[in-house]
């Protein structure tokens, strides 16, 4: 590759314990992302995509250190990120930054539009009233607002125009990393639009790399450029975005883009229709977190675990039955059906 | 007409307070034909929700003021029918599926007897009785292990399921007209396929009318028979869901259309809708979206456009319809 990586993760894992009903009661463990590594390469935009409760979230939030991981590594530009002393760690957390999924509660309801966005300067502090003033005003009009919004309150804003608020905050200090959670699912349909094409533009604008949280696979196919899909904690398929949606592999994948409901009405596809729901993060399954839902389960499934193997260039997946089982295995009836 | 379920003629519901008066709903008609799915789209703040409760009476008075001319339901005006005689209606001739199904369900009732009420309550059963309809009930929705999952509190179950409950308790009576207010915007893709299917196949196999309230094209596209579109409160389009897809007229069905991203695209840039939905308080003069519209002249701020009916039964309330191959159109009653 001939771009440089921002942002690696590797072997990542969130656990985080859960409170027994009783005093006494063993400690359990949800594990909200497991064994992940990622590597996000400048400039790109890099996509999360899974249904809800599958770590997403949790993982972005490892990223930008707004979550200590329980192990593993997370190296931005070549620094790692929890073993930083929390001066150096402030240095380079101003390069990060993060859009969040609701915005009528991400702004202080208190503060005005001036406040709210130079917030992050003020913390950074070495710069005058003034050049802060004119700074909030350039960024006000850069994501669309005016400079008569400066002493406005959220409540006087659409979702739309919070959310550019929000937008403003998050780029004020020139970060080069955005990690964007849901930024548009809170908004209204017709509002989607504006702001993905907002963050578009100024990503050409800023060189900024980001990180784009999403359940809604056509917006992810439209903008990502590597993309990972998550199933309870864990990667199931992860590459270029053209890879995986030429042709998704793992049956997560298919799954999910097939429940995906299209507003083309010639372009009937079949639909695989998953049985149940995400099981429970606390005690998932040992072998594949998958298999309990899977078509295509077999018995192997259950206990080993499978590894994410690179398929063809820029394509990994996760599946037994994308990368078979050895031939001793087959032989000892791993590969037989699971009938569920 | 003998075969409409439902028959709406210029709802009009507004809520009156200390600023003004806020405009919900501004005269709407529709017609819901019998075992059809006909579709109410449109933002939040359009009033989608509060015609949805105006049809079932369950908007209190005050705040609100309803309206209306004809609200008739099989044959029966139900305009001037008391909140007694309305009680006898709800549930058993027309029901509702709510879209957050932890907030619809009570957490201190076990689901078994929240749906065990509306067998005792409309279909004169006594608890045994009930208790086996029930499960029945839940077998038809696909929650598995009815038996045991009746005596589960609603908390045990996931959305999936929880929705698969509410769909059971609006399905107990067979009511003849059903009410969908968003019934899956609340899920996962993955369940929201689930429950969509589980919804309309019950849908069909009972014959029931479905009144389906979403913000959601997508699922109307999979669903509906019939689309109406409704902005700040009026009725801008109505039309078959075919025809709608493929030959939007008017400006905002466009540009919502143009706005949700499809998996077969392959642009990288996204059809936008300028501004904002107006705040009820303070609609525009003229054609509500001529602020956000891109074809607006100086009649479009002044005037309100009417609701023309076109020669093949679609409905538009535009001055400068788009995509309109046949420009005859009869005038509309």
């Amino acid at each position: 590759m001939s771009k440089p990586i921002i942002l690696s993760m590797k072997n990542v894992s969130v656990h985080f314990p859960v409170k027994g009903a009783l005093p006494f009661s063993k400690k359990r463990v949800v594990s909200a992302v497991s064994d992940v590594s990622v590597d996000i390469f400048q400039g790109e935009t890099f996509g999360i995509v899974g249904e809800s409760g599958c770590g997403k979230s949790t993982l972005a939030n490892a990223m930008i250190g707004l979550v200590r991981p329980t192990s593993g590594e997370v190296l931005f530009k070549g620094n790692k990120l929890y073993s930083l002393s929390p001066q150096e760690f402030k240095e380079i957390r101003r390069d990060m930054q993060m859009i969040f999924q609701d915005p009528f509660s991400s702004l202080n309801p208190r503060f005005n539009v001036y406040q709210i966005i130079s917030e992050p300067m003020k913390i950074r502090g070495g710069a005058s009233v003034d050049e802060m003033k004119k700074r909030v005003i350039e960024l006000l009009e850069l994501v669309g607002l005016s400079e008569k919004d400066l002493y406005r309150y959220p409540s006087d804003f659409s979702g739309g125009q919070r959310q550019r608020i929000g937008i403003a905050r998050a780029i004020i200090l020139n970060p080069d990393f955005l990690v964007c959670d849901e930024p548009v699912s809170a908004l209204d349909v017709s509002v989607h639009a504006q702001i993905l094409n907002l963050l578009m533009e100024l990503q050409e604008k800023l060189k900024m790399t980001y990180v784009f949280i999403s359940h809604n696979l056509a917006v992810v196919k439209s903008i990502c450029d590597h993309m990972v899909v998550m199933y309870l904690g864990n990667v199931m398929e992860s590459g270029s975005t053209k890879a995986i949606y030429q042709h998704p592999l793992h049956p997560y994948t298919n799954a999910l883009l097939s429940a995906v409901l299209d507003v083309d009405l010639d372009n009937k596809k079949e639909r695989i229709l998953l049985q149940g729901d995400i099981p429970s993060p606390i005690n998932p399954p040992r072998g594949c977190r998958f298999y309990q839902r899977c078509p295509y389960a077999m018995k192997g499934c259950v206990d080993k675990k499978p590894a994410l193997i690179e398929i063809e260039p820029e394509h990994f997946v996760a599946c037994h039955y994308i990368n078979p089982f050895a031939q001793e295995e087959i032989n000892a009836g791993l590969a037989k059906p699971l009938n569920l | 007409m003998k075969d409409l379920m439902l028959k709406v003629r210029n709802l009009k519901v507004i809520f009156p307070n200390q600023m003004g008066v806020l405009k919900a709903v501004e005269g709407i008609d529709f017609d819901i034909p019998k075992g059809k799915c006909v579709a109410i789209v449109g933002e939040s703040g359009c009033g989608k929700s509060v015609t949805s409760l105006a049809v079932m009476k369950l908007l209190n008075s005050p705040p609100a003021m309803v309206r209306v001319d004809e609200l008739v339901l099989d044959g029966a005006d139900l305009k001037d029918y008391t909140d007694q005689m309305m009680q006898e209606v709800r549930g058993k001739q027309i029901s509702m599926i709510f879209q957050d199904a932890m907030t619809a369900l009570n957490p201190v009732m076990t689901i078994g007897k929240q749906i065990d009420e509306v067998f005792i309550r409309h279909g004169k059963m006594d608890k045994g009785e009930a208790r086996i309809a029930t499960i029945k009930a839940l077998e038809l929705v696909g929650v598995p292990e009815p038996k045991s999952r009746a005596n589960q509190f609603p908390h045990q179950l996931s959305g999936g399921m929880r929705q698969r409950v509410l769909i059971a308790m609006a399905f107990a009576c067979m009511p003849k007209l059903i009410i969908a207010d968003e019934p899956t915007t609340a899920l996962d893709v993955t369940i929201q396929a689930q429950v969509l299917d589980v919804l309309s196949d019950m849908q069909k196999k009972h014959e029931v009318s479905l009144l389906l309230i979403t913000h959601d094209l997508s699922v109307v596209a999979n669903m509906a028979d019939t689309i109406y579109v409704m902005y700040s409160g009026k009725i801008v389009e109505k039309a078959k869901v075919r025809e709608l897809f493929l030959h939007p007229h008017h400006p905002y069905t466009i540009g919502l259309l143009g706005s949700i991203p499809k998996l077969s695209d392959e642009v990288h840039k996204f059809v936008q809708i300028p501004d904002a939905v107006p705040h009820p308080m303070f609609k525009p003069t003229g054609c509500y979206f001529h602020p956000r519209c891109s074809h607006s002249t100086l009649k479009c701020s002044q005037v309100m456009p009417p609701l023309k009916t076109l020669l093949n039964g679609r409905e538009i309330r535009c001055f400068h319809p788009q995509n309109v191959v046949d420009f005859e159109e009869v005038a509309h009653e």
